[in-house]
């Protein structure tokens, strides 16, 4: 048997059943296994060769590639290519976005979109997840996890629809309200940021909450216990000692969340209004109308992911100045 | 803490609960109303969408073919990005940073812009429109998370244990099949978990990659261009059965080899 | 369940594009009738593969991307959008003479001035729409909506709702100009006027609109919901609700509209153009598959005698007066790459106002 020092359950559960122990000392004693075996881990550079191998290929392939193909294409006059004729390099999609002020608007849009959600996101997520962790007993804790993932198997579209129905003039809401007394004309909260970010939130919260809940299930119940001996209250024991311990969660959650909704589409479509146009739609638009307009679109959509990357960059430097290790 | 705290803390979850639920539960009954639109008042109602789902083959192929994406996707996603989680895992070396943001970078380019640069490149590399295209595109979408989750998990792993199985005469490949693949099995399973949604939720790749054959959120989407009919709340909540039952299933199995995990 | 999981390998194996008894066609949910289907597949013995497209640019874009493989026999292209597909070298001209059914076509729409580009025949016309004022009949009357200029109603405000470059068109009508803008080709200046005044005019009533929106399903469920009262749309998309028996109409006002006609298309380098020609003639055999069509699509047959097969619910839903009916005159795409090139960025600065 292993020695045991951490985790018993794991490695007795590992070992178990001798079948399988045979099998893998079996393997041992195979000539041709261990031929194979020294082949490949004969040397550390072999070991770390086999180790990086896959990911590097996969990463310059199927990620890089890909980028590396649309910011080229931003370069072009032309694209898709027409019968005959050449495509010439050119700066005059990036130099677009600067010379039309009109995209400014839902580009800054979005982005201050995406941080106000973001906090949002944050701020209504967070007692949900501490709660999860901390009050929930921990053998129910997955199944309370699966019930907030539900939602999440019906399609984004069909989801969305929902809300509609749910904010809409002749909606559930005002229905409810209007029956009950309360309002004599409907509320209209569908098509303004309202609505958008109703729709928006119940996107990003599955993102927030999964690294806020692991984070908080890290903490050790003994460091709160150990605060409010020491005759702290519950507030100083929130801002002393648990938000400070979550703040690796915190960062990750909030890093996705921000990323993930710069690039939302069809929920600010369907639930925004005229006045709430993200820069998401200006790039769809780009692709939609054809003809030479990819270039643009490629070149936007270049823009906003630099600039969205930038931002969570410089955000993550901040979070980890304070001392988590986030960035090492 | 207190008990307010705990009353006040339970009060917003059960409301977070009711947000995300009260759509559900209207997608769910607009599926009975006997009209072609979704929507109040509902002056009938009607099992008959349901009727016609089972009987039509186009529907039930399309969850097939979503269903075998998915799996496909979901396979090759935690294999590829738990070897991509065990090599930036461990390790410090120079470029760490940079390979390791251009490993996230699918997760965050949104989804038309990926789809359409996607779309191109199989082009250029001869790969047909179609299944094998699709799973394409999902798994390099779904890797990032893998590799995430898998990294979170692996950070924790104590090193007594494969020096361990080291010293006992394993070599490195015994003792990530007996040491750290079991110790990653709740990792595999939430990052498993996550794969099968993002690949049976996405509509953009799989309009883009896909050919003739339409994935559920295709057809969905094609569907809906005539109005959103109860007939697309109805395949939803048969969708919404099958996963949650499953998704029970799943809880129930690892409940049985349960331990705290992260 | 199971039954569809043993035919999994079939799934995998996928279904080739090219291949002598397949028809390829790319169109819209519900354009063609499943009796439609079945009956051309025990005829012909020709299997049609169908694939749902919902939008034109993304068929575009597919079709761009695919060339010059395609894996298409036949596009449904709104007849506005031709140019755009025939510059691009995207699709192959009619040769009407093998389409012994071509004659069953109204020749408002198979004769008419956008159908025939460079002296050839591009497509096979089978809906047509047009761009009409819906309206909320519990709150609105027939007498307030005879002009376009309801939509600036200020008792209206913000319960309306219009695509934005379909209304850029309307706009210009409204106005007394002519939203093909082909008056105008040669004097770049005057239609960059034209198109300001109409971006001005809609920036200047923003506060009217509840919502621009894109797809038919949208402005369906706006009035469901009694989000809007008044709005522009498309005739299909309202039709099926007046045909669900929801307190809708619509109406052409006395400005006049645009309409635009759906055709089938054959593209370049098309694996199974034979194949393809059967199939039109097909369609076009019989004016109760046009009928069948307006039923499931809530867009006008363009075969004569197709409206006979209607109910009259379903006739009230897809047809207009005589006197509404002058007033429409058809998208023509001669001037579009000045038309857009103008309209796409209004279209921003509207949105961005």
């Amino acid at each position: 048997m292993i020695p045991t020092q951490a985790e018993p359950a794991d490695v007795t559960r590992a070992a178990s059943g001798s079948s399988r122990r045979v099998f893998w000392g079996a393997m041992l004693e195979n000539a041709a296994y261990t031929a194979v075996s020294g082949l490949l881990l004969g040397s550390r550079r072999r070991q770390i060769a086999l180790l990086a191998s896959l990911p590097l290929l996969w990463i310059a392939f199927a990620n890089v590639g890909p980028i590396a193909q649309m910011v080229w294409i931003s370069f072009l006059d032309s694209y898709p290519p027409r019968a005959g004729y050449v495509p010439q390099m050119t700066l005059a999609n990036w130099a677009r976005f600067f010379q039309e002020q009109i995209f400014l608007v839902p580009y800054f849009r979005t982005l201050g979109y995406a941080a106000v959600f973001t906090v949002a996101t944050l701020i209504i997520t967070y007692p949900v997840a501490y709660f999860l962790a901390k009050h929930v007993k921990r053998s129910n804790q997955l199944l309370f996890l699966l019930l907030l993932l539900i939602p999440f198997w019906v399609g984004e579209i069909v989801r969305t629809f929902a809300i509609m129905i749910l904010l809409g003039n002749n909606g559930a809401i005002n229905i409810a309200l209007r029956s009950l007394g309360l309002i004599d004309r409907p509320i209209p909260f569908m098509y303004t940021t309202f609505s958008l970010g109703v729709g928006i939130i119940y996107l990003t919260a599955l993102y927030m909450l999964l690294p806020l809940y692991s984070a908080l299930e890290k903490i050790p119940n003994s460091y709160r216990e150990a605060a409010a001996d020491l005759g702290a209250g519950p507030w100083t024991r929130f801002w002393r000692v648990i938000l400070p311990l979550s703040r690796e969660g915190i960062a990750s959650g909030c890093t996705l969340v921000f990323l993930i909704s710069t690039g939302y589409y069809a929920a600010p479509v369907l639930l925004g209004g005229p006045g709430t146009t993200v820069f998401a739609e200006t790039i769809a638009g780009f692709f939609h109308v054809a003809g030479d307009q990819w270039p643009t679109g490629a070149a936007f959509s270049t823009i906003m992911l630099i600039s969205a990357l930038v931002i969570t960059g410089l955000f993550l430097k901040l979070m980890s100045r304070g001392g988590t290790g986030l960035m090492k | 803490m207190t008990r307010n705290s705990r009353v006040v803390l339970s009060v917003v979850y059960w409301a977070f609960i009711v947000y995300l639920f009260v759509p559900l539960v209207l997608m769910v009954t607009m599926g009975f109303k006997d009209s072609r639109f979704v929507g109040f008042p509902i002056r009938e109602w009607t099992f008959d969408w349901y009727v016609a789902l089972f009987q039509s083959t186009e529907i039930l192929d399309a969850f097939a073919y979503t269903m075998i994406i998915a799996l496909s996707t979901t396979a090759l996603s935690l294999v590829i990005g738990t070897w991509v989680a065990c090599f930036l895992g461990p390790r410090r070396f120079p470029g760490k940073f940079l390979v390791f943001a251009l490993a996230c970078l699918p997760a965050v380019i949104p989804g038309i812009i990926s789809a359409i640069s996607l779309r191109i490149y199989i082009q250029l590399l001869q790969i047909d429109a179609g299944i094998s295209a699709i799973i394409f595109g999902h798994t390099v979408h779904n890797v990032p998370f893998v590799a995430l989750v898998v990294m979170a998990r692996l950070a924790t792993l104590p090193k007594s244990q494969i020096e361990a199985a080291h010293d006992l005469g394993a070599d490195d490949i015994i003792t990530f099949a007996r040491i750290t693949l079991p110790y990653l099995k709740p990792a595999l399973i939430g990052a498993g978990v996550f794969c099968m949604l993002l690949s049976f939720d996405d509509f953009t790749r799989s309009f883009f990659l896909g050919s003739y054959q339409p994935t559920l959120p295709v057809l969905i989407f094609a569907k809906l261009r005539a109005g959103m009919s109860p007939e697309i709340n109805a395949v939803s909540t048969v969708v919404l059965v099958v996963t949650a039952v499953l998704g029970i299933w799943a809880e129930r199995s690892m409940r049985m080899t349960k331990r705290p995990s992260s | 369940m199971g039954a569809t999981l043993l035919a999994a390998p079939a799934i995998l194996r996928g279904r080739a594009a090219r291949a002598s008894g397949v028809v390829n066609v790319w169109t819209y949910a519900n354009f063609l009738p499943q009796e439609f289907k079945d009956e051309f597949q025990n005829d012909t013995g020709i299997q049609i593969q169908e694939r749902l497209v919902d939008d034109q640019g993304k068929q575009f874009n597919l079709l761009a991307a695919e060339q010059p493989r395609p894996t298409v026999d036949i596009l449904t292209v709104a007849g506005h959008r031709f140019l755009q597909f025939i510059d691009a070298g995207l699709l192959t001209p009619l040769d009407t003479g093998r389409l012994g059914n071509w004659a069953n076509i109204n020749p408002v729409f198979s004769e008419s001035d956008w159908a025939t580009i460079r002296g050839e025949k591009w497509g096979a016309p089978i809906l047509s729409g047009a761009e009409v004022l819906a309206y909320n009949t519990e709150v609105v009357t027939p007498e307030e909506v005879t002009s376009w200029e309801a939509m600036f109603d200020p008792t209206y405000e913000g319960q309306t709702a219009y695509i934005i470059q379909d209304m850029m068109s309307v706009v210009m009508l409204y106005k007394g100009y002519d939203g093909n803008m082909i008056e105008y080709m040669g004097q770049p200046d005057r239609a960059a006027e034209v198109v300001r005044e109409a971006r001005d005019f809609l920036i200047a009533n923003k506060s009217m609109v509840r919502k621009f929106y894109e797809s038919g399903a949208e402005i369906q469920q706006m009035f469901i919901n009694q989000d809007v009262t008044l709005a522009h749309a498309w005739n299909g998309p309202i039709s099926k609700l007046i045909m669900d028996g929801l307190p809708i109409a619509m109406t052409i006002p006395k400005e006049g509209t645009y309409g635009f006609v759906y055709t089938f298309n054959i593209p370049a380098n098309a694996p199974n153009a034979d194949n393809a020609y059967t199939f039109l003639d097909a369609v076009l055999a019989r004016p109760e598959i046009g009928a069948a069509m307006t039923r499931t699509s809530g867009f006008i047959s363009t075969m004569k005698g197709a409206g006979d097969h209607l109910s009259e619910l379903e006739q009230k839903a897809s047809s207009f007066t005589e006197e509404e009916l002058a007033g429409l005159q058809f998208f023509r795409s001669e001037a579009n790459d000045m038309k857009y090139g103008l309209i796409d960025p209004a279209v921003e600065e509207i949105k961005a106002a």
